[in-house]
């Protein structure tokens, strides 16, 4: 039975990505009721994934005592629903082999669903119970807390879990960024099922609503789908808070670690997605740390000196804050002349620019690299709700490539000069370094215990 | 913070790869790849699995040489060698290779296993036949500039400290290993040891090199948007000009048989989880496939998720740990390893761990599992083999794994159908062969006890 289920496979292959001469065939779904996906139809393989994201919902809403709420939310949501109880509930995604659950970020609170399209019926159906009717039965929320007590822990031997934690405090100072989104071993143990519910039912609204969609499932049956999976969410969350601006901390800041190597974590506050120097961003972080090989930190850290394993830089755009990353690691002793490297790349990308070849390599890859992102069904979903949650259209990665192309040297050398300001450099050290000029020492971790 | 992937010189254990199969560990499904093979005349073996979704291709060269070749004395040259062949050749500048696959849109990576190394390149598929010309030319004509010897060196030294030596527990890992598998190198670790990496020069990266790195000893595996008859033509132009070479037999220690159970304590300062973990040696599928079958069977009930045994006896009823279960190596070329584990909640013990673990495994050795378990297990394993196929690189390292650790391809594809076979005498057998401590050892298991060490004056 299943070796003909499997040859009706490969007799439905096709093109589905590349049928036109749009670059990925996106629809906009609207169902009767109002909700709106992004869908990409593919019946090349028998599995249907969806991806959607509550906008604005995630822990960057969780005060202070309830760090973690949001985090301990996405845990529980799966474990029982309607009159099943987690247990029974997980067994029956298990024996239909559905993948659902939740997870959070700082600013959303996320879900995913994929399953075969023989189970989809059981699949839609259990992700409605979780979303309107779930339980939050004793058990399994304390089980839900203890988990993420022990992950706690388990992470305070990772000196780059450390090195981000006193980070993020420093760079987000006096936001709710700067709180732990995972929680923190007493916030997690004051939490309750009243303020899990009082949380989904405020925030996981219609009005926050996302859905990307790819796969085998028809533009038709979605719109049928969404309703009756969605619909039953409340319209509107109540009460949008009003955010204070976050302090960016500049400064070298150290926690011991009697370790070999020290991670090194560098931040700049960038600027946000709107800006017309995004694209620009882009290939300015391309060409500093983003490319991996061939980009300059790695070039002259690892390539020409040996004195790390990897060194990256990344842009971060959350909603309320932006920031240049540079993050690294080193033995001990070369601590020193791996700040004195990146400080030589920082100043050099500002005051000489980048050369015509370097900006060629960029947008070749940038561009080139743009079908790599549809090789599976998840990486799709993936990628429709990540350009809803930055409110791109429908039509902006057929236009990603000319924008990017038009960009010029000009153009990145001021990205260079309006992020890299050394009066912003926050640094960060976790591990054992002889330098002591400068340098705040930290005993404590914030927002762990 | 930043969620780059350190890109290159991925030192890939056997329980990393589980991860990247998706759902289950072992290697693949019933002819869900409908993979295509042809041999060149010089021996490269060439597997090609059609999927034309996106405009890509996923070019994967795998030798059937890795760490567990090495000289002893000379501990993670494998893994060095493949740092090397970044290194440049005649045609290549050293550092090119990766930077002409990004300026051609594309990503590169390489990793080296105990049995095997690869390297690998997705892309666009019309720069397949680049990738094939490069990748061809670093088979045999690698000439990294001497100035990156050391150079080199020292990257592989920080990527030792970034992933080992900077956390207590990987150290610990590599010591329960060393015990598990004495006097074999699979107890070496990949990366080798700190002291040893030191020490090999060039020229004995050469040798090794030369002597290994051949078509005959190598798979070639492309996934994505191309024929098989495109294929062909171009390995035929590019691999298909190297030269066979002599392939020597490779000689492996063999574990001797050990009556004593171990166990290993470590308490350490930076430690604030405590941890359990018992390990033993078990078949492979090259070593012995009815029983392989078998074990992951075996390890989809009792692991495969929150309902299977371990994690709903200790962690839900019993509410001994926070964590339960257990994980099958199955991949290598002459041996097996099977790990259970668990962390236990703030008010038991390591101890309380190990004997709830225990009794579980007990429970199979003596009781069986159900009919409706194995059949549950069977299906959910048979319907991972179609979430294994919506991928682009993953059918390339299934396959790859697969032919380089002493499977076929008919082996590979017939993968869900033999597991289908598997009965719950089967199950209970395995159990009772490789877990059952009345039966005698070929080595006794290793238990491994992880907690933290409370300083004077400090409070937990």
């Amino acid at each position: 039975m299943h070796i003909i289920y499997y040859t009706l496979i490969f007799i439905l292959i096709s093109l589905p990505v590349r049928a036109n001469e749009r670059f990925l065939d996106i629809q906009e779904v609207k169902s009767k009721n109002g909700l709106t996906a992004w869908l990409v139809e593919d019946h090349s393989l028998p599995i249907i994934a969806m991806q959607f994201s509550f906008k604005g919902s995630g822990s960057i809403n969780d005060p202070a005592e309830k760090q973690g709420r949001s985090k301990l939310l996405s845990n529980t949501l799966d474990e029982g629903a309607g009159n099943i109880d987690s247990q029974n509930f997980q067994k029956k995604l298990r024996d239909n082999s559905i993948a659902l659950g939740f997870s959070n970020s700082r600013d959303h609170f996320n879900g995913h669903l994929k399953t075969l399209t023989r189970y989809k019926e059981e699949a839609f159906n259990l992700l409605n119970l979780a979303l309107t009717k779930p339980k939050f039965d004793k058990e399994p929320i304390e089980r839900m807390k203890q988990a993420n007590i022990s992950r706690i822990r388990s992470s305070l031997t990772n000196p780059k879990w450390i090195a981000a934690r006193i980070q993020n405090d420093l760079i987000y100072k006096g936001h709710p960024y700067a709180l732990n989104s995972g929680g923190t071993i007493s916030s997690l143990q004051n939490l309750t099922a009243d303020d899990l519910r009082e949380f989904k039912d405020n925030y996981l609204t219609k009005d926050r609503l996302i859905i990307g969609v790819m796969g085998d499932i028809t533009k038709e049956e979605l719109q049928t789908q969404l309703d009756r999976i969605f619909g039953d969410l409340p319209d509107k969350q109540k009460n949008i808070q009003e955010m204070p601006a976050p302090e960016h901390k500049n400064g070298v800041y150290f926690y011991q670690k009697n370790i070999p190597q020290t991670v090194i974590n560098i931040s700049f506050p960038a600027f946000d997605r709107k800006d017309p120097d995004y694209y620009a961003a882009q290939v300015f972080n391309y060409i500093l740390g983003g490319g991996g090989f061939g980009s300059r930190l790695m070039e002259q850290a690892r390539e020409k000196e040996g004195m790390t394993y990897g060194i990256y830089s990344s842009l971060d755009f959350l909603d309320n804050a932006q920031k240049l990353y540079i993050s690294t690691s080193t033995k001990n002793d070369t601590v020193p002349r791996m700040l004195e490297i990146i400080d030589q790349e920082i100043k050099r990308i500002k005051t000489e620019g980048i050369t015509d070849k370097e900006l060629q390599n960029a947008k070749d890859y940038i561009t080139g690299s743009l079908p790599l992102s549809l090789t599976s069904t998840n990486k799709i979903a993936k990628l429709l709700i990540s350009l809803q949650k930055n409110e791109r259209p429908l039509n902006y990665l057929d236009q990603y490539k000319n924008n990017i192309n038009s960009i010029t040297k000009e153009d990145v050398l001021r990205v260079a000069q309006r992020i890299l300001k050394e009066e912003k450099i926050n640094t960060v050290l976790v591990g054992k370094s002889s330098q002591k000029n400068n340098i705040t020492i930290l005993k404590e971790l914030p927002n762990v215990q | 913070m930043t969620k780059k992937t350190i890109l290159k010189s991925v030192t890939v254990n056997l329980v990393t790869l589980f991860l990247f199969c998706l759902l289950i560990t072992p290697a693949v499904q019933a002819k869900v790849f409908n993979a295509k093979t042809f041999t060149l005349d010089n021996g490269l073996e060439v597997v090609v699995v059609e999927n034309d979704r996106a405009p890509v291709i996923t070019h994967m060269i795998w030798y059937k040489v890795g760490a567990a070749d090495e000289i002893a004395g000379f501990s993670g040259m494998a893994h060095y060698l493949e740092h090397l062949l970044f290194k440049g050749t005649e045609k290549v500048a050293s550092g090119d290779f990766s930077k002409i696959v990004k300026q051609n849109g594309g990503n590169d990576n390489a990793f080296t296993s105990y049995d095997y190394t690869a390297y690998f390149q997705s892309i666009s598929n019309d720069h397949l036949e680049k990738m094939m010309e490069m990748e061809a030319d670093r088979m045999m004509n690698a000439k990294p500039p001497a100035t990156h010897y050391t150079s080199e060196k020292n990257v592989v030294l920080e990527e030792r400290r970034q992933n080992t030596e900077n956390d207590p527990r990987a150290l610990f890992n590599e010591q329960m290993r060393s015990m598990l598998f004495v006097n074999h190198p699979y107890g070496t670790p990949i990366i080798g040891w700190m002291d040893e990496i030191k020490t090999y020069e060039w020229k004995d990266v050469k040798e090794f090199y030369d002597k290994w790195y051949a078509p005959n000893n190598a798979v070639l595996v492309i996934s994505g948007a191309v024929t098989v008859g495109q294929v062909k033509k171009l390995a035929e132009k590019t691999y298909g000009t190297l030269p066979r070479k002599d392939i020597p037999k490779r000689n492996r220690p063999v574990l001797p048989p050990s009556i004593a159970e171990t166990e290993l304590h470590m308490e350490h300062s930076s430690i604030h989880q405590a941890s359990f973990q018992r390990s033993y040696l078990v078949p492979s599928y090259a070593t012995n496939r009815k029983d392989a079958l078998a074990l992951d069977i075996l390890q989809e009930i009792l692991s495969g998720g929150p309902t299977a045994r371990l994690y709903k006896s200790l962690v839900i009823e019993q509410k001994i740990a926070i964590s339960a279960g257990l994980s099958y190596s199955s991949d290598g070329l002459d041996y097996g390893s099977l790990w259970i584990y668990g962390k236990p909640t703030k008010y038991k013990t390591l101890t309380d761990v190990k004997n709830a673990l225990m009794i579980e495994i007990q429970k199979v050795i003596d009781n069986g599992v159900t009919e409706q378990e194995v059949f549950d297990a069977i299906r959910r394993v048979q319907d991972s083999a179609v979430y294994n196929r919506d991928s682009l690189a993953g059918p390339a390292m299934i396959i790859g794994r697969g032919l380089t650790t002493g499977q076929n391809l008919d082996s590979i594809e017939n993968w869900p159908e033999d597991i289908a076979a598997i009965t719950v005498q089967d199950v209970q057998n395995a159990a009772q062969k490789y877990l059952n401590s009345h039966s005698p050892w070929i080595r006794a298991p290793i238990s491994g006890f992880i907690s933290p060490k409370i300083l004077e004056g400090e409070t937990k």
